[in-house]
């Protein structure tokens, strides 16, 4: 029976900083107590109001960024206030408290052998900037691809920019307008971008499920890896509740009845995954693209 | 039975006597985790002191793996969640080969909650668990509102109930709980019903039907059209439906609905509850049932009630209009 070892907890932060950031988003860094894990990238936090608050569950939100100041950790978050629960997220002031859980998930395995390509797709950018400065740090080169709909969109793109400097990283941007760099879809970029990678290539990507779908596709008929950051409603975040299945693929199925007793600490279910425990970072090749709304 | 309710001298929190009786199960605390809201116990053993809490009641088991329903499975709504999971599990040969090893290890005193589509497999359930060392007691789910087959409008049937209950009940030495929806005309009489059938106790209740409708797309918020409604949107329902089931039955009740909080806790108890279950609460904050637990011990302590079983049907006592509850123990 495989061990399984959970770190995350629910504690008390405080908001650093939260700042517009870019035309309809909002940068939340927050302090976070000594004991609370450093975050993966790809991994993701509940985020709750503290009473009152116009809504009940807290919201899970990827990791954009994570600092050690010290000893102490800060956390940042890029989001755009669409819902009730980020529109009241995006009340919140300097040295305001709330409530965080994490960290959740499944992250990047930034440490596999091969050339790094990071896919971001609109606001999908968030964990690739954490991913983007994880690389930097352990003095890896990546090649990043950003595209959005039109180019105000590409949001955090200075900040990506001037993480992507520090190594030689190359920035690739598409826009579906023609609006900013490249004219077209990040699929269509890759496509373009690929002779001249070193392979294995390997794609981390957040963005839209129908962009990820796009390039899991694109992965597997071209013998790349990738890792997909997917997104679903939640409840609990920790796996419990079962309420954020993501369709399983006839090899993932197959994986995970292979895998047996070992498995079913985590993976109970041969056709859903979880987007909070088994994900949010999927294999390319272990969800039903078709079936992914 | 006496209710001593009225306020006394504090007393310190470490007098204060929570125990509680469920049948031939004795409880150290009436706090509970709800079915479905906290796996099996070990997903939450690094936040929760599993050895504080009165118990875990588990994720319900059916005969065969289920697989769930179809996304999308919960929804916000106000001050509550729809939830439409389709009783996904791992089905009774994984529980028992895998699930149950690790819930023997736990320091709680497990409830494990089984479901069924029909009478016999209830029966092939307990059966194969009724014997089983680990388990404390058993809840049978006859109330979820997500699935096709089996599901609260199945198990409304009061002559289906206490029939079922009558045959699963020599199967096991362990309590029976039947778990029961609060959709039906009159909650007492599926109460009364479970009772006759031989039930040891009844959780009131399981999640009220509930609709979500996204108007731009014209579609549920659900996978499906319907889901079951909890949290605190629903806690005066629940209560009331408690209440009133408690009064229609000589066995115990457990509380479920809505409860957040020490005081929401003792609420069920003084209508009648002998102990409650923590749900969706969990889901907002993972330590729920303990701080409900520490909560509901400082209100007694502060009060100067030595004994929680003082509590239960207090209202009635206070209220005589109404017919006082039976001792419990």
């Amino acid at each position: 029976m495989a061990a399984v070892t959970r770190t995350w907890k629910q504690v008390a932060a405080r908001v650093r900083e939260h700042r517009a950031y870019g035309p309809g988003f909002r940068w939340l860094e927050l302090d976070v107590p000594a004991g609370f894990a450093a975050p993966v990238a790809g991994q993701f936090v509940q985020l709750l109001l503290d009473f009152p608050s116009p809504v009940l569950l807290p919201r899970p939100m990827s990791v954009a960024s994570a600092s050690k100041r010290g000893a102490r950790l800060s956390i940042g978050f890029l989001y755009a206030p669409v819902g009730a629960g980020t529109r009241a997220l995006a009340q919140l002031a300097q040295g305001a408290t709330l409530h965080i859980t994490g960290p959740l998930g499944r992250g990047y395995p930034l440490e596999e052998r091969g050339t790094p390509v990071l896919v971001a797709g609109g606001r999908g950018v968030a964990p690739l900037l954490m991913a983007a400065d994880v690389l930097a740090r352990s003095r890896r080169r990546c090649e990043f691809v950003f595209g959005a709909r039109t180019a105000k969109l590409l949001v955090g793109l200075d900040e990506a920019r001037e993480r992507l400097a520090k190594r030689g990283s190359k920035l690739h941007l598409a826009t579906d307008d023609g609006t900013r760099g490249f004219h077209g879809n990040v699929v269509q970029l890759l496509t373009q971008l690929a002779p001249g990678l070193q392979p294995p290539v390997v794609i981390h990507a957040c963005g839209p499920h129908g962009m990820l779908g796009a390039v899991a596709r694109w992965a597997m008929a071209n013998g790349a890896r990738a890792h997909l950051a997917m997104e679903s409603v939640m409840a609990c975040g920790t796996g419990v509740c079962r309420g954020c299945p993501l369709p399983r693929s006839a090899a993932g199925r197959e994986r995970v009845l292979a895998e047996g007793a070992k498995a079913a600490a985590l993976k109970g279910n041969p056709d859903w995954a979880m987007c909070c425990t088994d994900g949010p970072v999927f294999e390319a090749c272990e969800l039903d693209w078709d079936r992914v709304e | 039975m006496s209710h001593s309710v009225r306020a006394a001298r504090p007393i310190s929190p470490k007098r204060v006597d929570l125990s509680v009786r469920i049948g031939s199960l004795e409880l150290r605390n009436p706090i509970l985790t709800g079915s479905g809201t906290f796996g099996y116990g070990d997903e939450y053993a690094h936040v929760v002191d599993l050895a504080t809490i009165g118990g875990v009641v588990t994720k319900t088991v059916t005969v065969r793996p289920r697989a769930g329903n179809a996304p999308s499975r919960v929804a916000e709504t106000p001050a509550g969640m729809l939830n439409s999971i389709g009783l996904e599990n791992v089905g009774l040969e994984r529980f028992r080969d895998e699930k149950l090893p690790r819930l023997r290890k736990l320091k709680a005193t497990v409830i494990a909650s089984i479901g069924g589509e029909t009478p016999e497999e209830l029966e092939t359930l307990l059966r194969a668990l009724g014997g089983e060392q680990g388990v404390g007691a058993f809840e049978v789910n006859f109330s979820c509102p997500n699935v096709a087959a089996g599901g609260a409008r199945y198990w409304a049937d009061p002559g289906r109930l206490e029939r079922t209950l009558a045959m699963l009940r020599p199967l096991t030495p362990k309590p029976l709980i039947a778990k029961l929806s609060p959709d039906v005309t009159d909650i007492r009489e599926t109460a009364r019903a479970c009772e006759r059938g031989g039930a040891d106790a009844l959780t009131a209740v399981n999640t009220f039907v509930g609709m979500a409708i996204d108007l731009d797309a014209m579609r549920s918020k659900l996978g499906k059209a319907t889901g079951g409604l909890s949290g605190p949107a629903i806690k005066p329902l629940a209560l009331a439906r408690c209440w009133e089931a408690a009064h229609a039955v000589r066995i115990p009740v457990l509380g479920s609905g809505g409860i957040a909080s020490g005081r929401d806790a003792l609420e069920f108890m003084a209508a009648g509850a002998t102990a409650v279950q923590v749900g969706t609460a969990t889901f907002v904050e993972p330590e729920a049932s303990s701080r409900v637990l520490d909560e509901m011990r400082a209100w007694l302590a502060a009060r100067g009630h030595a004994r929680v079983r003082d509590l239960i049907g207090a209202f009635n006592a206070e209220h005589a209009q109404e017919r006082a509850p039976r001792a419990t123990s």
